[in-house]
C-alpha cells in the first residue's frame, strides 16, 4: 500500500522563497527596529538624512544615483560609453566619457588602448568568468599615462564619481570587492612549477587565449601605466582566489610602470608573476591580503613603495621565489609600511617563502601590532627551510630596515622571524641590517611620501604627504 | 485513493483464486539452441494423465493435488528431460525452469534426469550457456548468497566487474564512459553530472530478477555499448501468489551510537528522503542582487532570506536500519485459463548511517623543482570528520496481461535518494598559499529517477513471427540543494578570521540537473530455416530522445566592515556567519550580505537523439557451428543550447551530427556433442559518445574541488573495436569453468585531460589512440567429490587487464619536463580508472535440508590510476581494498518460510586509500577513510 501511496506522491517543492516579511520600509509604521517611521534601524535608511542629492544613495525621486528627478544633475548618459566586447584594434578612452566595463575585457595581441589622463572606468559587479576586469594581453599596449592632477581611476559602478572629479563620496577604504581588477600581461620570462614557459593567469578560463602570460623576452613592452588609482576591486575568481588590483604576469623590461595606488582591493594590491619590469611610486592601502607580491621570479625592481595595512590585511610584502628552475632575484628599495598597532591576528610587516630571492633595502616599519595581551606581534619572516638556505647563501638580502618599535617591542631585531627547521643567521644578523627608531620623523630610510600627495587616499585618509 | 481500491481489489481477488486443496507447478521452458523460449512443448506429471503445454512465452502451468511427483519435459528433435523429486504442496506453486538441449542424434530418444535443487541453480548458467553474446549473468538467488542489498555490491561477484566508490560499475576495468546501464534492456539517465554512467548503489536487490553482464555486442543492442552492458533486470510478474515482508538492522563499531557524529540540521521530511522546501532556493535566478553601496534596502532582504545554519553540530548517530516488503500474484480472467493477469508490487525503505572520522581526501603534494630530488614536497594537508545519512526508498508496481499470443506489460518505478552530509574540516596550505584554514561544509543532495516501461511480444500460431515493442520514459534529477561552505582562517594565536583571500568566502549552492530519456523500441524475429537448419532472422528499430537541463546558482557572503576586525571573527562559528544580528545593516552599513557567484557558462541544456535500425541473423553452419551476424546502423544528432563570454551563444545548434554502421559477428562452437564444451569468438564495433557536460561550451567552477572544468564542442565520439575469444566448459550442475581473452583498440578515445597552462582546469580531449587487452578466468565447483562437502561451492574469478593510453601533447611535454634524474617517460601510461586486475572469490555453504546457508566472499582490486597528474603534481592510485565478507542464514518454519541472516562486512578491517606516486618517493596520502567493521541482521517472512 505504501508503494502505491508513495507513486502517487510527488516531491517537488516550488522556487519561490520565503514570503517577505510584513513589516517594509514603506508601511508608514514605525516597526521593525526603526528609529522614525520607515527610517533608520538596522532595515532602512537612516532617518537622520533626508534624500539629497549627495548621499551616494538612489532615493527620493532620483532616476540614478543621485541624479535625475528633483537633482540638479541629470542622468544624462551621453557621457557614458559601454565596453562590452574586446578591444582589438586601437582605440582612445577619452576624459570626457566614463567607461563601463561591463564583464572580461580584453585587449588582444596588436591592439593599443590609449587612456586620457583625468578618463573614469567604472567597472561592473560580477564573480568568477563573469567578474569585469580589463586585461592586457601578450602582445597588446597599454598607453595610460594620468597626471598627477588627473589621475586615470578605475573603480567600481556603485562609486558615485562623477566627471572632472578624483573622489566620490559613498564609498570608502573598506568597500571591497565590487568590481574585477587591471591586468596586464606580457612575453617576458617567468618560472613556473613544473618549468612549462607561460601559464593562464589565474581565473581566466583557458578557452580565453588572452589569459595566457610569460615567454622569452626580457624587453618586452606591454604600454605605459603612470598616475592610475585602482579602487574598490578584486571579485572572486575562484576559491580563495580573487583579482589583485593591478596584475602584472610576465610583463617586461620595455614597460613603464610608475605612480600606482591600490585602495580597497580584496587581495593583493599590486601581484607581481615573474617578468623583469621596473615599477616605482606604488602605494597600497586597505587591501584584503599583501600589499605587493613577488611571484615566480620577478627580477625587476620597485622603488619608492608606501603601505598602509587596513583592518583585514595580510602581509605589507608576501615574496615568493621561482619555482621552476629558472632563476631571478628582485630588488625592493625605499619603502615605508604602516601597519595597525593593534592587530589581534594577521597583519604582518612581510613573509619570505618558497625559494624567495632578492634584495630588501631601506625599509621603515612603523605602526605595526606589538607584544601585549591579545595581540599578535607582527614580523619578518622567513617562512621556510628553502627560504632560510638562500638568506645563508646570499640569494636573499636585507639591508637597512629601520623599525618604530611597537608596544613591548624593546629592540628591532625582535621582529625579524626565522621560522625554518634548518635556522639561519637572520634574526642574529637582524641586529646588524635593522635599528630602532623613536618615530617616523627620525627615520633615515623608507619612501619619498611626497611622490603620493596625489593619491586619493592622500586625501581621504588625511595622510599629509 | 482510487489506487488503493484496485489494489484491494487485486489482493481479494487473489486469496480466492487457489483452492486450498491443490497446488500448482508451473515454469518457463527454454531453448538450448537459442537464446529463446520454447513455445509448445510438453509437460507431464509422470505416473499421472496431468500434463500442459508451454504458451508462447514458454510458461507452463499444472494444477495439481500434493505430493513428491517427477514431470517430464519434452518437445520434438530435442531431448527429454525429467526432474524428480518435485514436492507439491497445498496452496503454494513451485516453479521448475528447464531448458531443452536439441537432440543430436534424432533417433534415439535421450533422456536427462535431474533433481529439482540442481535445476534450480543451474538456470542462470543456462541462460549463459544458451545466449550467442558473451555474457555473464548474477541470479538473485547468488545475490541473496553474498548479502548484498544493492545492485553494486553485488555485482562484485561477476567476473571482470570491478565498483569504484561503492557506486560505478566498471565492467573489465574500463572506465565509466565504456560501460552501460540499461535498465530491462533500456537507456536510463545518469545521477551525477559528472559521470557518463548511472550508479547502482540505489539499486536495490529487492526489485531485481537478475543483473546480465553482456561483454560482446550484437545488432540488436544499442552501439554505444562501448566495452560492456549492464542490464538491471528488474522482476518478472509472478505465476503464483507471493508476499514477503523483510526487516533489518546493521551496527558498525566505529560509526553508530558514536557521540562525535557530524550532523545538522534538516527538513521535516529527510526521512523521507527529500528535503520539504526548507533548503530550497531562496532568490530566484531572475533577481539581481545589488551590492550594498547601491541599494543596502534590498540586498539586506535578501541575505535575510537565507537560513542562519551554516555549522556542522555533533550529535549521536543512529544505527542502519531497513525494511520491505513484496507482493504479486496472477489470475485468470477468463475460463479457458489463457488470458491471465498478474501484479507486482515491492516496496523497501533504507536508512544508513556513516560516520569518518580524521578521513583525508584532497590532498596535495608535488615534485620537487629540483630534479635531483625525489621526495614529493607537502603542498596541502587536508583531514575532517564527515557524517554520512542517506535515505533510500524505492517503489516497484507492475501489470501484465497475457493472452494465447500476446503478452503486455506495465511497470512504474520511482527511486528516492536523500543524502546529507555534514563535515568539519582542517586544511592547512604550505606552498601555492601559506595558511591553515577550518571549514564546515554541509551538503543535502537528493537523487530521483522515475521509470515506466510499456512492452508488448505478439506471436503467430506456430510462433514463427514475434514482435516484441517497449517504450521506457525515464524522468531523472539530481538536486544538490543549499551546499554550504564556511571558510575560517585559524590564526597564529587561535583566533578564527574570515579570510576571503586566503580560504574564500562563505558559500552556498543549488544545483539541479533534469534528464529525461524517452527510448523507445521494436524486434522483430522470423524463424525459418537456412542450410536445412533452424535460423532465426531478427530486425528492429530503435528511438531514443535525451534532454539534459543543468542550472547552477551559487552565492556568496561577503562580510562588510568598517574599521576594527568587526564580526570578521564570528569566533569560528559558522552559524553566526548569517544570524540575525551579523546580517547587513542599513544603520552600522556592517555585516554579511548576499552576492550572486554563478555565471552564464553554468548552465546548459541539450538534447540528444539516436535513431537505430538493425538486420542480423542466427543459424548454424553445421550441427556444432553457430553463428550470429548482424549489422546495425545508427543516426545520432546532439543539439545544444548554452553561453559563454568567449565562444558566444549556441542555441539549439546541433553540434554533433553522425551516421555509422556498427557490424558484429559471433561464433561459437562445440567442441563435443553435449554442447558442454563451447569456443566463442566475437568481434563487433561500438562506439562511445561525449556526454552532454562534456560536448558542450560550458566553463564551470567546482567549489568542491576548486576545479574548473571547461566544455569541448569540438569533441567527436570514440570508435572501438572489440575482439573476444572465449572457451567453456560446463560441468554437472552449477560446475563451470571459463577462460577468456579480449582485445580492444579505441579510436579517439575521449578523457579529462589537465590543460598544462592553467592549474585546476579541465577540458575533455580526444586523446591519441588507446588498446586495452587482458584475460579472465572464471570458475565455479561443487565440492561433492570430497566426501561430506556436498553443500559447499567455491567460486573465483581473476582478471588480468593491461592499458595502453597515449599522451596527449601537453601531458608528455609536462611529463618530460617534471622527470627526476635516472627517470625516463614510458611511451604510453594506463587508462584512467583501470583496474589492471581484479579478483573475486567465494565459499558458500547451503543446506536445503535445514536451512543453514553459510558464505565467505573476498573482493580485491589492483592499483588503478585515479588522478592523472599534472606536470610537477604525481599521478594519484587507488590501492588495493581487501573486502572480506561473510553471510550466515537460517530458514526455519513450516516449509522454511522464515529467514534470519547475520552477514559481518570488512572482516579485515581495511581502509580505503589512495596514494601520490613518484619515481622513488615515499608515496603520500591523497585520501584514506576507515569504513569499519559492521554486523548486519535481518529476518525475511514469506507467505
Amino acid at each position: 500500500m505504501m508503494a502505491i501511496a508513495a507513486l502517487t506522491m510527488v516531491s517537488c517543492g516550488d522556487d519561490d522563497g520565503p514570503s517577505e516579511p510584513a513589516a517594509t520600509c514603506s508601511d508608514g509604521i514605525q516597526n521593525q527596529g526603526e528609529t522614525g517611521v520607515d527610517c533608520g534601524g538596522p532595515n532602512c535608511q537612516p532617518c537622520t538624512v533626508e534624500p539629497t542629492c549627495t548621499d551616494g544613495i538612489q532615493n527620493g525621486d532620483e532616476e540614478g544615483v543621485d541624479c535625475g528627478g528633483s537633482c540638479p544633475n541629470s542622468c544624462d548618459t551621453s557621457g557614458v560609453v559601454e565596453v562590452t566586447t574586446n578591444i582589438t584594434s586601437d582605440v582612445t578612452w577619452t576624459s570626457n566619457n566614463i567607461y563601463e566595463l561591463q564583464g572580461r575585457i580584453a585587449v588582444t595581441n596588436g591592439a593599443t588602448l590609449t587612456i586620457e589622463p583625468g578618463t573614469i572606468i567604472k567597472a561592473f559587479a560580477g564573480t568568477g568568468a563573469n567578474a569585469s576586469v580589463l586585461i592586457v594581453a601578450r602582445g597588446a599596449q597599454l598607453n595610460a599615462v594620468g597626471t598627477a592632477s588627473s589621475p586615470i581611476i578605475f573603480t567600481s559602478i556603485a562609486d558615485n564619481i562623477e566627471l572632472g572629479q578624483t573622489a566620490g563620496t559613498n564609498l570608502n577604504e573598506n568597500d571591497r570587492g565590487l568590481w574585477g581588477g587591471l591586468i596586464v600581461l606580457g612575453n617576458a620570462p617567468v618560472s613556473l612549477d613544473g618549468d612549462a614557459e607561460s601559464a593562464q593567469i589565474e581565473g581566466i578560463p583557458v578557452t580565453d587565449p588572452n589569459g595566457l602570460y610569460g615567454g622569452s623576452d626580457p624587453d618586452d613592452s606591454s604600454g605605459n601605466l603612470q598616475y592610475i588609482s585602482i579602487r574598490h576591486g578584486g571579485a572572486l575568481i575562484g576559491e580563495g582566489n580573487e583579482i589583485n588590483g593591478l596584475t602584472l604576469g610576465g610583463v617586461g623590461s620595455g614597460t613603464i610602470i610608475d605612480n600606482i595606488e591600490v585602495v580597497a582591493n580584496v587581495d593583493d594590491g599590486i601581484e607581481f608573476f615573474g617578468g623583469n619590469v621596473d615599477a616605482s611610486n606604488l602605494f597600497v592601502w586597505a587591501q584584503g591580503d599583501d600589499a605587493i607580491d613577488i611571484d615566480q621570479a620577478y627580477s625587476g625592481t620597485i622603488t619608492n613603495v608606501v603601505v598602509v595595512q587596513g583592518d583585514i590585511s595580510d602581509h605589507a610584502f608576501e615574496i615568493d621565489g621561482p619555482e621552476g628552475s629558472l632563476q631571478g632575484a628582485f630588488f625592493l628599495t625605499d619603502a615605508t609600511l604602516f601597519g595597525l598597532d593593534a592587530n589581534e591576528a594577521d597583519g604582518e610587516v612581510a613573509d619570505y617563502r618558497d625559494n624567495a630571492q632578492g634584495t630588501t633595502r631601506n625599509v621603515l616599519v612603523t605602526g605595526f601590532t606589538g607584544i601585549g595581551d591579545g595581540l599578535q606581534l607582527s614580523d619578518v619572516e622567513l617562512d621556510n627551510d628553502g627560504v632560510a638556505n638562500n638568506y645563508t647563501n646570499g640569494l636573499l638580502v636585507f639591508e637597512n630596515w629601520e623599525v618604530v618599535l611597537p608596544t613591548g617591542v624593546t629592540t628591532s631585531a625582535e621582529i625579524f622571524d626565522d621560522r625554518s627547521t634548518i635556522g639561519s643567521t637572520f634574526e642574529a644578523d637582524a641586529a646588524t641590517f635593522s635599528s630602532a627608531v623613536d618615530n617616523n620623523g627620525a627615520a633615515t630610510v623608507g619612501a619619498d611620501t611626497s611622490a603620493f600627495s596625489w593619491t586619493y587616499s592622500n586625501a581621504k585618509a588625511g595622510l599629509g604627504f | 485513493m482510487k489506487l488503493h481500491s484496485i489494489f484491494f481489489t487485486l489482493l481479494f481477488l487473489t486469496t480466492s483464486f487457489l483452492s486450498a486443496q491443490e497446488g500448482v507447478i508451473s515454469g518457463t521452458i527454454n531453448d538450448g539452441e537459442f537464446n529463446d523460449v520454447l513455445p509448445f512443448a510438453n509437460v507431464l506429471i509422470k505416473g499421472t494423465t496431468k500434463g500442459a503445454t508451454s504458451d508462447f512465452d514458454g510458461k507452463y502451468q499444472i494444477d495439481i493435488e500434493p505430493g513428491t511427483y517427477t514431470v517430464v519435459f519434452s518437445f520434438l528433435g530435442y531431448e527429454t528431460k525429467e526432474i524428480t523429486g518435485v514436492v507439491v504442496t497445498a496452496g503454494k506453486e513451485t516453479t521448475i525452469d528447464v531448458t531443452l538441449n536439441p537432440a543430436s542424434n534424432q533417433l534415439d530418444e535421450v533422456v536427462v534426469t535431474t533433481s529439482v535443487t540442481q535445476n534450480t541453480e543451474a538456470s542462470v548458467l543456462n541462460l549463459q550457456k544458451r545466449s550467442v553474446a558473451l555474457l555473464d549473468g548474477l541470479s538473485i538467488q547468488s545475490i541473496k548468497k553474498t548479502g548484498a542489498n544493492d545492485i553494486a555490491s553485488a555485482v562484485r561477484n561477476v567476473p571482470g566487474v570491478s565498483v569504484q566508490n561503492g557506486k560505478f560499475v566498471y565492467v573489465r576495468g574500463l572506465g565509466d564512459r565504456y560501460t552501460k546501464s540499461v535498465l530491462n534492456g533500456m537507456d536510463i539517465p545518469g545521477l551525477d553530472p559528472d559521470r557518463n554512467t548511472l550508479q547502482l548503489d540505489i539499486f536495490p536487490t529487492n526489485i531485481l530478477d537478475n543483473i546480465l553482464v553482456v561483454k560482446s555486442s550484437t545488432a540488436d543492442l544499442p552501439a554505444d555499448f562501448t566495452g560492456g552492458v549492464i542490464d538491471i533486470v528488474t522482476k518478472d510478474l509472478p505465476t503464483r501468489p507471493e508476499y514477503s515482508v523483510t526487516a533489518g538492522v546493521s551496527y558498525n563499531s566505529s560509526m553508530h551510537f558514536n557521540d562525535n557524529y557530524l550532523s545538522y540540521e534538516g527538513s521535516g521530511t529527510d526521512f523521507l528522503g527529500f528535503d520539504d522546501g526548507l533548503r530550497d532556493l531562496p532568490i530566484a535566478q531572475s533577481t539581481n542582487i545589488p551590492i550594498p553601496a547601491q541599494d543596502g534596502v534590498t540586498v539586506r532582504q535578501l541575505t535575510r532570506r537565507f537560513t542562519q545554519t551554516m555549522a556542522a553540530q555533533q550529535e549521536q548517530s543512529f544505527m542502519d536500519f531497513n525494511f520491505g516488503f513484496t507482493a504479486g500474484n496472477q489470475f485468470n480472467l477468463n475460463e479457458e485459463g489463457d488470458l491471465r493477469l498478474g501484479y507486482l508490487a515491492s516496496f523497501s525503505y533504507r536508512n544508513t548511517t556513516e560516520y569518518f572520522e580524521d578521513y583525508i581526501d584532497g590532498q596535495v603534494f608535488r615534485k620537487d623543482p629540483q630534479f635531483s630530488e625525489n621526495e614529493l614536497i607537502t603542498d596541502r594537508t587536508q583531514v575532517g570528520d564527515l557524517g554520512v545519512n542517506n535515505v533510500l526508498w524505492n517503489a516497484l508496481a507492475g501489470l501484465s496481461l497475457k493472452s494465447p499470443l500476446s503478452k503486455y506489460k506495465f511497470n512504474v518505478l520511482h527511486i528516492q535518494n536523500g543524502e546529507s552530509n555534514a563535515a568539519l574540516l582542517i586544511q592547512e596550505n604550505f606552498n601555492v598559499n601559506s595558511n591553515l584554514n577550518k571549514r564546515d561544509a554541509l551538503v543535502y543532495t537528493e537523487r530521483s529517477i522515475t521509470n515506466g516501461l510499456l512492452s508488448g511480444y505478439h506471436t503467430n500460431e506456430d510462433a514463427s513471427w514475434s514482435v516484441e515493442w517497449k517504450f521506457s520514459p525515464t524522468l531523472s534529477r539530481i538536486y544538490d540543494k543549499d551546499f554550504r561552505v564556511a571558510p575560517f582562517r585559524i590564526n597564529q594565536n587561535g583566533t578564527f578570521t574570515i579570510s576571503p583571500s586566503e580560504s574564500g568566502d562563505p558559500t552556498r549552492i543549488w544545483r539541479d540537473l533534469q534528464e529525461i530519456n524517452l527510448p523507445g523500441k521494436l524486434d522483430i524475429t522470423r524463424k525459418h530455416s537456412l542450410f536445412s537448419r533452424d535460423a532465426k532472422f531478427k530486425f528492429g528499430g530503435a528511438y531514443t530522445f535525451k534532454n539534459r537541463e543543468f542550472v547552477v546558482d551559487q552565492f556568496s557572503f561577503p562580510v562588510q566592515s568598517r574599521g576594527g576586525n568587526f564580526s570578521l571573527t564570528f569566533e569560528g562559528d559558522a552559524d553566526r556567519i548569517l544570524a540575525p544580528e551579523s546580517i547587513y545593516a542599513l544603520d552600522t552599513q556592517q555585516g554579511t550580505y548576499v552576492r550572486r557567484d554563478s555565471n552564464i557558462s553554468d548552465t546548459f541544456d541539450s538534447d540528444m537523439t539516436i535513431w537505430a535500425g538493425y538486420l542480423s541473423e542466427e543459424f548454424r553452419l553445421t550441427d556444432r557451428f553457430n553463428a550470429i551476424l548482424g549489422l546495425r546502423f545508427e543516426k545520432f544528432d546532439l543539439v545544444y543550447t548554452g553561453e559563454s563570454q568567449v565562444r558566444g551563444t549556441f542555441d539549439n545548434e546541433k553540434i554533433l551530427d553522425k551516421a555509422d554502421f556498427f557490424p558484429s559477428a559471433n561464433f561459437i562452437y562445440d567442441l563435443n556433442e553435449d554442447a558442454n564444451r563451447k569456443v566463442r569468438v566475437s568481434y563487433s564495433r561500438t562506439t562511445a559518445r561525449p556526454s552532454f557536460k562534456e560536448a558542450s561550451i560550458a566553463e564551470i567552477f567546482d567549489p568542491i574541488t576548486s576545479t574548473f572544468f571547461i566544455g569541448n564542442i569540438d569533441l567527436q565520439p570514440t570508435y572501438i573495436n572489440n575482439f573476444d575469444v572465449r572457451y567453456e566448459s560446463y560441468g554437472e550442475g552449477t560446475n563451470f569453468f571459463a577462460v577468456s581473452g579480449f582485445y580492444k583498440t579505441f579510436q579517439d578515445p575521449i578523457e579529462l585531460s589537465f590543460i598544462r597552462e592553467a592549474r585546476g582546469q579541465f577540458i575533455p580531449l580526444n586523446l591519441g589512440d588507446a588498446t586495452v587487452f587482458g584475460a579472465e578466468l572464471e570458475f565455479r565447483r561443487n565440492l561433492g567429490f570430497i566426501p561430506g562437502w556436498r553443500n559447499f561451492n567455491v567460486n573465483l574469478n581473476f582478471s588480468l587487464i593491461e592499458s595502453q593510453q597515449n599522451f596527449s601533447e601537453d601531458e608528455r611535454e609536462a611529463r618530460e619536463d617534471n622527470l627526476r634524474e635516472g627517470e625516463t617517460l614510458a611511451d604510453n601510461r594506463q587508462l584512467q580508472g583501470q583496474s589492471p586486475m581484479l579478483l573475486n572469490f567465494g565459499l558458500d555453504y547451503d543446506n536445503p535440508e535445514n536451512g543453514w546457508q553459510a558464505g565467505i566472499f573476498y573482493n580485491v582490486q589492483g592499483e588503478t590510476l585515479q588522478i592523472v597528474g599534472n606536470a610537477d603534481i604525481p599521478d594519484v592510485f587507488t590501492q588495493p581494498f581487501h573486502n572480506l565478507n561473510l553471510n550466515v542464514s537460517k530458514s526455519f518454519g513450516k516449509e522454511q518460510q522464515s529467514k534470519i541472516s547475520l552477514r559481518f562486512s570488512n572482516i579485515l578491517n581495511d581502509e580505503i586509500e589512495s596514494f601520490y606516486k613518484s619515481f622513488r618517493a615515499t608515496d603520500q596520502v591523497f585520501s584514506r577513510r576507515f569504513p569499519g567493521q559492521a554486523i548486519s541482521l535481518s529476518y525475511s517472512l514469506q507467505f
